[in-house]
């Protein structure tokens, strides 16, 4: 299976510096390369299992809210860390993460109002500790997010959006239809996947703001791995 | 062995397709596949729109009788590649045939092909999948010539899949709900999968004085430590990854009434089994295996007409696309045959005339199955 495994020296071979479009091409493709990866381990771990094969129940849906909060909490912290460590050269760039953190730093609290809804206390989802996935993710963007011109981040960006727009949705159709679950009760994951829609959008542009080089595009990639390495682990730690 | 053991070029010398009866219309399907519990399918028109096929062909009459077997058929488009490579079947050595659902469940398929060729002793192969089995057997067939085993091999692939779609299929079995609806994993698949066979012929060297194919590679990929069961038959939905839940323990009759014969498909899995089709191709264009911009003639069966857009749209993101002026098809006229449907499109681009000596073919054969692809590279000599 060496094959599945992306070969860094592949990144000299493409493209030449002034082939702009040829670049975020590529980079598109390798980070498409990450995230169905990605999307396979988490079809495979014990709570995704749980649901694609009707065993779900109303304490896996818990653990699940439970364990995604520290992340959704989390993701506009570091985004905003990562905002203010962009340089004045990338202006615009600053101003989309800026823009993307503020869009997202309440999502959490929807979370806990599902969490609620499908019959949890909320003390129980705001005094959870992280699992040992969540605790790892969390350390590895904030020590991203904190160097100077963070660029890799935008890996990090596509790998988690990627799962709210292709993911989140059909797994909140998925639950609410095992669980017979009022609408109240899984908002978070029916709003991501309307809303993270535009966001893959404003991925492309954003990939054109950075430097158009090798260096760069082999960090956005190799941070789309660690990212979604981390965050499956976050998911495979989930035991009701 | 070949000479000073090494491995020899392979050459497809003859392709051939068997497409039986004539050509059904939309409107006219369920005269030939009957109706469940005597009423019109209400899912039909949506698999068909999904879908995007007009016309297809059934190895069954009118009422219903079966007018050929799957071995027959598939022994049909072997004599027409052999004919085709100016062979016969006295010639053929080794014989691999691929199917979904074979004529028996026991014995394997190629000894009911080679049966019906009525061809002398000879090496057979029996491969069993989804759709990819057809390049299951291209790889046996071509590994098989290409390390000196054989002289002539031909690799068949065949469907008769209409016969499991009969009301008796499910009328009686908890796929009926109590409104009489047949479940939508079982009534989709009714209206996308149709009968025929195709075949190859492969040699160490290109027909005199025609056109072959020379086999470049064979490459398949399969996920299925990954995923569960897309595409399925011999279980229940909810038990279809359970080792011991299978059809064989419940036994036949309570397996039939349990819903866990009929052939099924889990729609919302097949999403991501799409996505991880796309990530095996881009993988390919990613290490250099395919250039996208190097492939003349893309041979590619596909059955989700409906999807092609979001696909197209990440394929050209992603510099892996092939123009679509470059895609050969006949889905919209032969239908989704499963694992023949690529020798049948093969065989219809090279009496077609377009492929032209230089130009290469590139036969991509996704399987929902258990998720896997294979990839057949060709070059026109």
């Amino acid at each position: 299976m060496d094959e599945r495994v992306s070969d860094p020296s592949t990144a000299s071979r493409s493209p030449s510096p002034q082939g702009g479009e040829e670049t975020v091409a590529n980079t598109l493709r390798r980070l498409a390369i990450v995230f169905a990866d990605f999307e396979q381990r988490l079809e495979a771990t014990p709570l995704i299992r749980k649901l694609t094969r009707g065993r779900f129940e109303l304490a896996d849906y818990h653990a699940f809210l439970i364990n995604l909060r520290q992340q959704v909490k989390d993701g506009a912290l570091w985004m905003s860390r990562a905002a203010s460590n962009i340089g004045e050269a990338h202006l615009e760039l600053r101003s989309t993460l800026m823009r993307h953190a503020v869009t997202e730093h309440r999502d959490f609290r929807l979370l806990e109002a599902d969490f609620v809804a499908a019959g949890g206390e909320l003390a129980t989802i705001r005094g959870a500790a992280k699992n040992v996935g969540s605790e790892a993710l969390s350390a590895w963007m904030f020590h991203e997010a904190s160097k100077p011109d963070p660029f890799g981040l935008l890996g990090a960006m596509f790998v988690i959006e990627g799962l709210g727009s292709v993911k989140a949705a059909p797994w909140g159709r998925q639950v609410q239809t095992r669980l017979e679950l009022p609408d109240e009760a899984v908002r978070f994951l029916l709003y991501h996947g309307e809303n993270d829609a535009g966001h893959m959008q404003e991925f492309e542009a954003m990939l054109r703001m950075v430097p158009q080089d090798a260096a760069t595009a082999e960090r956005i990639v190799t941070c789309a791995r660690v990212t979604a390495r981390l965050y499956a682990l976050q998911i495979e730690e989930i035991v009701a | 062995m070949s000479e000073a053991g090494r491995l020899r070029e392979v050459y497809v010398t003859g392709t051939g397709a068997f497409l039986p009866g004539e050509p059904v219309s939309n409107a006219r399907m369920e005269d030939f596949l009957g109706r469940v519990g005597g009423r019109p399918s209400a899912a039909g028109r949506r698999a068909l729109r999904w879908n995007g096929i007009r016309t297809r062909h059934y190895a069954l009459g009118e009422d219903g009788t079966p007018l050929h077997s799957n071995a027959g058929m598939c022994a049909a488009a072997v004599r027409t590649a052999l004919d085709e490579a100016g062979l016969g079947v006295g010639d053929l050595q080794h014989l691999a045939a691929a199917t979904t659902q074979g004529d028996l469940l026991v014995p394997g398929h190629a000894c009911g092909v080679q049966a019906e060729l009525g061809a002398p002793a000879l090496e057979i192969a029996s491969y069993q999948s989804v759709c990819g089995s057809a390049l299951m057997a291209a790889k046996g067939a071509w590994l098989s010539v290409r390390a000196g085993e054989a002289e002539v091999a031909a690799a068949c692939a065949g469907e008769f899949s209409s016969r499991w779609f009969r009301p008796a299929f499910y009328e009686g079995t908890a796929l009926v709900d109590d409104r009489g609806r047949l479940v939508l994993e079982a009534d989709f698949l009714r209206f996308t999968l149709s009968d025929g066979a195709g075949a190859v012929v492969m040699e160490p060297a290109p027909r005199p004085g025609g056109r072959s194919l020379r086999v470049e590679w064979i490459d398949q990929v399969s996920l299925a430590g990954r995923f569960d069961p897309c595409m399925w038959a011999g279980a229940t939905k909810a038990a279809r990854a359970e080792a011991t839940a299978g059809w064989s323990h419940a036994g036949p009759a309570a397996a039939h009434a349990a819903g866990a014969v009929a052939l099924q498909q889990d729609f919302e899995l097949l999403k991501v089994v799409i996505r991880a089709w796309i990530e095996v191709w881009l993988e390919k264009v990613e290490t250099g295996r395919i250039r996208p911009d190097e492939v003349d003639h893309l041979v590619c069966h596909y059955s989700v007409q409906s999807l092609r857009e979001e696909i197209v749209g990440l394929l050209k993101s992603t510099a892996a696309m092939i123009p679509e002026e470059k895609w050969f098809t006949t889905l919209p006229e032969t239908g989704n045959i499963g694992s023949a449907s690529i020798w049948v499109m093969l065989d219809a681009l090279m009496r077609s005339g377009r492929a032209k000596p230089g130009e290469t073919v590139l036969c991509i054969v996704p399987e929902s199955g258990r998720a896997m692809i294979g990839f057949m590279m060709l070059e026109v000599v």
